[in-house]
């Protein structure tokens, strides 16, 4: 295999791996722009969103697009939940109670997993084959191009919706000021719900693409993408919705090079050691800004 | 229009509003006068549903809002220009607007013109980002934000704070302005001089409660408030 062609498959699946992780590193700061808390359940809603896929098509016998569809919604109501049952009691407490509530979903989460799954992995039963679109000498396999096309459409849509709508203005209000939007007549509870839905919409999707890449789900799915998509939003600059995006893009592309040059075993440390190198030159990230206030 | 009853607030331990009571009337202005910390703005923030009294009533047209939402209660037609203006720094001037009628559904281009036209200087910046406005366009925006929603009573929380005596004279003329236009004004301020002025009644806080009230003139004649407010 060439230089360029070996570089060019890395870059690509780099993209798709990726994109993943923005999907994932979205909704982490969105939630955390908007209810200033670090939800370290957001990954396990990958899991959910992956299993409730698979009980979807092999249990209930539905065609995989609906199977999907009711798995986003599944998880929109999972993630409305876990915030209105776990976290908005907890709207006035210290974020370490926050945090630690959110380490707790996590753990709740998989292990309600394991008792309705066991504890060996489960086949994700949809799957784009793993035939490939050959570029030249490049092959471009059809689930990176499904993935990359996807997640691009769903930011571009995302990042409309807002700059654009009424409710997008509304997030955006209530995450620079949770007072001052309530006094212009929003309602900031259900702005934060409706946040939550949206980033568990995008972590189904993430669980869908995680299923269809690796074949097989399991309990604890979701915590190493998570992780990996918490960082990303530091790396991008928490709280920034092109920062997320940047960031996801940006790790899986640096873990794909580090797996074909330097070594698979590494690349997580690798992937971690660059976050450190990042917050040390700019703590904020990369996108992350501070606005100071004029009196 | 609005009465608040035996307010008791509590920060914490803290007890910041004790046994207040006071009411606005239709068309009014009216101030309330205090030093830092006095408990005026818990008021304006106990008023506008952000923070809960324990004991007594807040009504406004009769109607019992102790209880409501603070998002519910902009759509009564009470609206609030906070303490330190708290617009949203991050976005644009027209979506500060926005914001502003965000009860309304969308914003009605009439509305966001009648603003600039009282205050020109934001129709030149619309489309910049509000954190990069002077303190002033600030305060203009902020107020601008509160028209929005058509509100019958405006409660200000230190309009003059922080600003340059030129553009406090121009913030004063705007109320001013407001209230011949129809709106109701509460006005809280610590710049008991402009207020007096202005009010037709006010009331005077000390440490959480009311000591004294009045019209305004009577209020600025009053030896007390002369010696504690007004520099002798």
């Amino acid at each position: 295999m060439g230089t360029i062609t070996k570089l060019l498959e890395s870059l690509l699946s780099g993209l798709s791996l990726g994109s993943i992780y923005a999907l994932i590193a979205l909704g982490y700061t969105m939630v955390y722009g908007i209810a200033k808390m670090l939800n370290f359940a957001h990954g396990d809603i990958i899991m959910a969103g992956a299993f409730s896929i698979i009980v979807f098509t092999a249990t209930c016998g539905l065609p995989p697009i609906v199977a999907i569809l009711l798995g986003i919604v599944f998880c929109m109501l999972l993630g409305v939940t876990v915030e209105f049952l776990a976290y908005r009691p907890l709207r006035k407490a210290s974020p370490l109670a926050v945090l630690i509530t959110a380490i707790g979903v996590s753990y709740l989460l998989q292990n309600v997993a394991q008792l309705l799954f066991g504890t060996s992995d489960t086949e994700f039963p949809i799957s784009v084959g793993n035939s490939a679109l050959a570029l030249g000498s490049v092959s471009v396999k059809y689930s990176v191009l499904l993935t990359v096309a996807v997640t691009g459409a769903i930011m571009i849509i995302l990042t409309l919706f807002i700059s654009k709508s009424r409710t997008g203005k509304a997030m955006r209000a209530v995450s620079e000021d949770k007072d001052a939007a309530e006094l212009m007549g929003i309602n900031v509870n259900r702005t934060i719900s409706v946040t939550f839905a949206i980033g568990s919409a995008l972590a189904a999707v993430a669980g869908l693409f995680y299923g269809m890449a690796y074949h097989y789900v399991g309990a604890t799915t979701g915590a190493m993408p998570g992780i990996k998509a918490f960082v990303a939003a530091v790396f991008g600059g928490i709280g920034s919705i092109p920062g997320a995006m940047l960031g996801g893009i940006l790790l899986g592309i640096i873990e794909k090079l580090a797996q074909t040059y330097i070594s698979t075993e590494l690349s997580d440390a690798i992937v971690f050691g660059v976050l450190i190198l990042v917050l040390i030159v700019k703590p904020t990230g990369l996108l992350g800004k501070k606005i100071s206030e004029k009196v | 229009m609005l009465k608040v009853y035996n307010a008791n607030v509590y920060y914490g331990k803290i007890h910041a509003i004790k046994d207040v009571s006071f009411e606005v009337n239709d068309g009014e202005i009216v101030a309330l006068i205090g030093a830092n910390g006095a408990g005026k703005s818990t008021i304006l923030r106990t008023i506008s549903g952000l923070l809960r009294s324990r004991t007594g009533v807040i009504s406004m047209d009769g109607k019992n809002i102790s209880n409501t939402p603070a998002h519910k209660i902009v759509q009564m037609g009470l609206a609030q220009v906070p303490e330190g203006r708290r617009i949203f720094l991050q976005m644009t001037v027209m979506e500060n607007l926005e914001m502003g009628a965000f009860t309304k559904g969308k914003a009605d281009p009439a509305d966001i013109e009648s603003v600039f036209a009282q205050f020109p200087r934001l129709k030149e910046r619309r489309k910049q980002i509000a954190g990069t406005l002077s303190g002033g366009e600030q305060q203009m925006l902020a107020m601008g934000r509160a028209l929005m929603s058509h509100p019958r009573l405006m409660m200000l929380d230190e309009p003059s704070m922080g600003l340059a005596p030129i553009l406090v004279e121009q913030i004063f003329e705007i109320i001013g302005k407001l209230h011949r236009d129809g709106t109701t004004i509460l006005l809280v301020e610590q710049n008991a001089d402009m207020a007096l002025k202005i009010a037709n009644r006010a009331y005077i806080l000390e440490t959480g409660r009311v000591v004294l009230t009045g019209t305004g003139a009577e209020l600025a004649e009053s030896p007390a408030v002369k010696k504690a407010y007004l520099g002798g």
